[in-house]
């Protein structure tokens, strides 16, 4: 293959070049400036709100409140009020706005709204939230409209629940020789992308709503855009641009119903709402917090048999993303492992906290940190190897069923090569070399895991592809471009199957929502797949096109055609061609007569037999592949510091590269995040539940500086049949294993079991002073002066 | 970020101010004098700008003493110490031959202050002046006695490093006063230091820090021992009672640990978004064993 499998530098180089336009660039003549403010108090009714000095203010056109806008919007679940009525359900809640002719104004009248408050009892945390006495978030939950595979429990804080079963749980621990019990915690975290939300609205005279904005999937936010406001989906345009990071936190509807709604106030002015960096903390959704309460058994010779988990995620004062997070890790509750007898109850859980919603992994990289750990812990139990405990375990294609009952296609992919292969790529069983320092220590850890889109059963894709009168082509995707590279992958495809060097291929940035061929959303590592799929189809159609006309031109049939080099030849004559640049817009004869006219492919994708879990059982075919894959790493404590260093980070994914080169970038930057959520990222609550790091002066991700010594992946080049020349999802999967691998490398490094995240310097040293107290006397020893 | 009556607004722009950029000390000074507290001296802003957007800090006037040329100058006297203007920045510090090799305690706590962007800005006077705890560079001045020089309309005077932290923003500058300059005596013969920093991430402000300056540890007449902090409590502080403490002819391994000891009785640790308490009981504890090791025996 000439451009397939090769590392083809990104065509969306004018990043570099500095000409990318990005949504928080746009700006449109008119326009005016929205301003939010916010709440002081995590749970508090709203007594009486006072603006009549804002409006004074020159520049000022509008002050709305909650009572402008009554009903709420919501992604599966209408939980959300547009500024908060009757309640504000978290300390940054948006209360009121301001909308003025400048920031400055809107700023300056923003200062002088009112507020008065009857503060109520917040509930913190999703524990407290699961107790029958536990304040409400929504007492009205009864009320709200929601998708049908969400269960609301009105009367509870529970925003949904999931349902696993599989076999029979009681039968499957009374044949565990041993069980490991324990609950792991994850903190609610950002999403940390670089490009704070904006979103730029106007309302035309017809009707029509227009909307730019900073969002991972243009057709999501069309769709749900228009059932909240109950407008017809074709007078909504959704414009998407360059996107300056989402990693799941702007994935479906944002905040762009808040302009609209404000244009169509003010005559169909433009509007534009920006977020600062503080802002983008309290009125975005952020990553949720988990409990997972976890109980695993195996017998002695290491089979694993039963698994039993209380998954309960804090979702915060909106669900937004997170319902459907339940969902995830339920029905993915544990790592790639055949177990015969499962048994797990999945909640989301509001409580008074910032909203949540998807991020990078959707629920994976947290479900297998407790799951990857409970592996170490059961292997150190068994006194097993925990890389050969893994094998022993591992789901078999085209043989196991995984957790959802489904027999595993046969071409699903190499779980157990990968773990073999990462665990010869870290050296597994070679100790690692102690450093001189006696207060360091190294260790090696092992993680395994797998993750498929989380999506609807008929989640769909499309394509177009127009051959230009030069024999260049147009692509028409309706994915996104957000750094993850997958234009570039497509335009390989495009140049793969037609013959034609990359530089002919144009995939706009910009994507109208009624001008490029819709796609269902650019979230859980499906784009390439299904965005692809639906390529390679469009790309068949025009090429059964090109090959009918070359057979009316060379008399010959169609099949007796081959295209190659961007012409249309008789297959065993290669001289007798025809270039795809003189059929483009329609083949003309020398005496003027023309047929065909300008070439359009089309092509479609919906994923095939995947089917709707069962609400009793969670059985279920619930995604089109999975990608498997392992991660393992040697890390290094200090005990003076605290601080915990990657020194190599190992990566193996099963699947084919469309282009190494992109593999790498998503590898390294998935493995950079990764670990730095192992280690230090936590959203911070005060005991009135305030967020207290809302910027990245405390809010820490990782620099250049933390990049691990030594980063190493592989693919293995396992494809699936009916995936673009058998390459699968990869973007989210680069972060999943990093937690669990550095905690058990930690474990294996000073003998410290940790069930928290971050597993910063505090944890560490508090956790050493419980567990392996000796090392401190150690290190003081060592650091004792001679003489 | 503002908590105004009973709304926060989370502010995107700088509250208006008025801008001065002052050719001549004379004329900021007066400016100075004229809005007393409503005006504030800026340098490389890349603290009060921040801050000013936060809301955190107000000033109605700003005075950028960039434009200033008398106050863009590093002097170097053999045997007396370095006179380090309130415009230097960082990075001019850091490039500096003599700051490296003769100030190396110094050094290195410029070296780890946020990254090569902000101290591209960032003065180091205004490090000082800013009054915050993490002050990256206070630990070392602390241990070098460094002084500061102040001005006004009404004169000069001299305030020591020490006396000059009055609590988280505050100094014990008054309104119409501002640093011309930052003094830092000759280190003492022999002298040897190191700032330790402990972070989160790389360029990350610290958790907290730890400078130790050691001289002559091996001759109780001459031996000088000088340990100070950056962010263990409400403004960067030197544990005066060390430099005592190691002028007994005692073995130097029961001298560090009585250091110790004087050290956990005299400060207790805050509690904060960076770190908890037992964190920097640990740090402080560890890290002040660490540094004494390896600049007396090393
Ligand atoms: C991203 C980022 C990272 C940072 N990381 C660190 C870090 O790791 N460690 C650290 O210590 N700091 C850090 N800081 C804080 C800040 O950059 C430093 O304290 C810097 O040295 C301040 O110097 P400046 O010249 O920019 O001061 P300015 O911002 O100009 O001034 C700071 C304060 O001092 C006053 N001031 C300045 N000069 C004078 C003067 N001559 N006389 C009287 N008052 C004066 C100002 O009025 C103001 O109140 C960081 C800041 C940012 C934005």
């Amino acid at each position: 293959m000439k451009y397939v499998g090769k590392s083809i530098p990104r065509i969306d180089r004018e990043k570099v070049a500095g000409d990318a336009e990005y949504a928080y660039d746009f700006t449109l003549p008119g326009m005016v400036y929205a301003k939010l403010v916010a709440a002081p108090y995590a749970h508090a009714k709203i007594l009486k709100v006072k603006y009549d000095e804002a409006l004074k203010v020159p520049g000022v056109l509008a002050v709305f409140t909650g009572a402008d806008f009554p009903f709420k919007v919501g992604i599966y679940a209408a939980d959300r009020d547009v500024l908060a009525r009757e309640k504000v359900l978290y300390y940054g809640h948006p209360v009121a706005a301001v909308v003025a002719e400048t920031l400055e104004a809107a700023e300056k009248a923003a200062e002088l709204i009112e507020v008065e408050y009857e503060p109520l009892p917040p509930v913190l945390d999703a524990l407290e939230a699961m107790k029958p006495d536990a304040p409400l978030v929504h007492e009205k939950l009864h009320e709200y409209k929601h998708a049908p595979f969400i269960y609301p429990k009105p009367g509870t804080n529970i925003a949904t629940y999931l349902k696993l079963r599989k076999g029979n749980i009681e039968e499957g621990f009374s044949k565990a020789d041993v069980v490991v019990e324990n609950t792991y915690y994850e903190p609610l975290i950002s999403q940390g992308y670089l490009e704070n939300w904006v979103g730029i609205a106007r309302v035309k005279s017809d009707g029509t709503v227009e909307i730019w904005s900073s969002h991972q999937s243009p057709f999501a936010v069309r769709n749900l855009l228009a059932t909240s406001l109950g407008l017809p989906i074709h007078k909504v345009v959704v414009h998407h641009m360059y996107l300056g990071g989402g990693f799941g936190g702007k994935a479906g509807l944002l905040l762009e119903h808040i302009p609209v709604l404000f244009s169509m106030k003010l005559g169909g002015r433009p509007v534009r709402l920006e977020l600062n960096r503080e802002e983008n903390s309290f009125y975005m959704a952020q990553r949720a917090g988990y409990y997972f309460k976890m109980k695993t058994g195996a017998t002695k010779d290491g089979k694993l048999v039963a698994h039993w988990g209380e998954y309960i995620l804090d979702a915060g004062a909106y669900a937004d993303y997170t319902v459907n997070i339940a969902r995830s890790v339920g029905l993915k509750p544990f790592g790639p492992f055949e177990i015969e007898h499962v048994h797990v109850d999945s909640y989301a859980v509001y409580t008074n906290k910032v909203p949540t919603t998807a991020f990078r992994g959707f629920g994976l990289m947290e479900v297998l940190f407790a799951a990857e750990r409970q592996m170490d812990l059961l292997a150190k139990k068994l006194g097993m190897d925990p890389v050969e405990f893994r094998l022993k375990n591992v789901l078999v294609p085209g043989k196991s069923l995984t957790h959802t009952q489904e027999r595993l296609r046969e071409d699903a992919g190499d779980p157990a090569g990968a773990i073999r292969e990462a665990a010869r790529l870290i050296e597994w069983g070679k100790p690692p070399e102690q450093p001189k320092e006696p207060w360091k220590f190294r260790g090696k850890g092992f993680a395994a895991f797998w993750k498929g889109p989380v999506q609807p059963s008929n989640a769909a894709a499309s394509a177009i592809v127009k051959l230009n009168d030069d024999g260049s082509v147009d692509v028409l995707v309706g994915t996104g471009e957000m750094g993850q590279g997958t234009i570039t992958a497509l335009a390989q495809i495009v140049a793969e199957e037609l013959g034609i060097p990359v530089e002919k291929i144009r995939i706009a940035p910009e994507r109208r929502t009624d001008m490029v061929a819709y796609t269902w959303q650019t979230v859980g590592s499906r784009g390439l797949f299904s965005d692809g799929q639906a390529l390679i189809r469009a790309l068949e159609d025009l090429k059964s096109q090109i090959r009918k006309i070359a057979a009316q031109v060379f008399r010959v049939f169609e099949d007796q055609i081959e295209i190659r080099d961007g012409k249309a030849c008789v297959v065993g004559e290669p001289w007798e061609c025809i270039s795809l640049a003189e059929m483009a817009l329609g083949y003309m004869y020398p005496n003027g007569n023309a047929i065909g006219g300008p070439l359009i492919g089309r092509g479609s994708h919906v994923p095939v037999r995947n089917t709707i879990p069962d609400p009793e059982t969670g059985k279920s075919v619930p995604a089109p592949f999975y990608t498997f894959g392992a991660g393992a790493v040697e890390v290094e404590v200090d005990l003076i510091s605290g601080r915990v260093k990657v020194l190599k980070a190992v990566m193996v994914l099963d699947t084919p590269a469309i282009n190494p080169m992109l593999v790498a970038g998503q590898v390294y930057g998935g493995t950079v995040m990764g670990i730095n959520i192992a280690l230090i990222e936590e959203l911070k609550f005060d005991e009135n539940g305030r967020l207290l790091n809302p910027n990245f002066t405390e809010y820490k991700v990782a620099r250049a500086g933390d990049i691990p010594d030594e980063m190493i992946f592989k693919t293995l080049g396992v494809g699936q049949k009916d995936a673009p020349y058998g390459a699968k999802g990869v973007g989210e999967l680069t972060m999943l294993p990093w937690p669990a691998a550095v905690a058990n490398a930690i474990a294996n490094a000073i003998g410290v079991e940790l069930y928290e995240l971050p597993m910063k310097p505090d944890k560490i040293i508090e956790e050493v002073k419980k567990q392996r107290p000796e090392l401190l006397e150690k290190v003081k020893e060592a650091l004792k002066i001679k003489g | 970020m503002a908590v105004s009556k009973s709304v926060i607004v989370f502010h995107t722009l700088l509250p208006e101010f008025e801008y001065f950029r002052p050719k001549t000390l004379q004329e900021a000074l007066e400016l100075l004098d004229k809005y007393q507290g409503d005006a504030k001296v800026m340098a490389g802003g890349t603290g009060l700008l921040f801050f000013m957007r936060l809301r955190w800090m107000q000033a109605k006037y700003v005075i950028d003493i960039k434009g200033i040329k008398e106050l863009h100058t590093i002097k170097y006297e053999e045997g007396k110490g370095l006179t380090v203007g309130a415009t230097v920045t960082l990075s001019e510090l850091f490039e500096n031959e003599i700051v490296k090799n003769k100030y190396p305690i110094l050094w290195d706590g410029i070296r780890q202050l946020a990254d090569m962007h902000i101290r591209n800005r960032a003065t180091l006077v205004g490090n000082l002046c800013f009054g915050m705890p993490s002050a990256d560079t206070a630990p070392a001045l602390l241990t070098l006695k460094a002084k500061l020089n102040v001005v006004s309309v009404n004169g000069t005077r001299t305030i020591e490093l020490k006396d000059f932290f009055k609590g988280e923003g505050k100094t014990a500058l008054k309104p119409n006063e501002m640093v011309t300059s930052v003094f830092i005596p000759e280190p003492p013969e022999g002298a040897k230091g190191r700032y330790l920093k402990f972070v989160r991430t790389a360029d990350d402000g610290p958790i907290m820090g730890i400078a130790v300056l050691v001289a002559n540890p091996r001759d109780p007449a001459k031996r000088i021992v000088r340990i100070a902090f950056s962010n263990v409590v409400s403004t960067p502080i030197i544990i005066d009672e060390v430099e005592e403490l190691f002028k007994q002819d005692k073995p130097l391994g029961e001298l560090a640990e009585e250091a110790i000891k004087l050290i956990k009785s005299k400060v207790t640790p805050k509690s904060d978004v960076r770190g908890s308490r037992e964190l920097r009981e640990h740090l402080m504890e560890y890290g002040t064993r660490y540094l004494l090791k390896t600049l007396i025996e090393g």
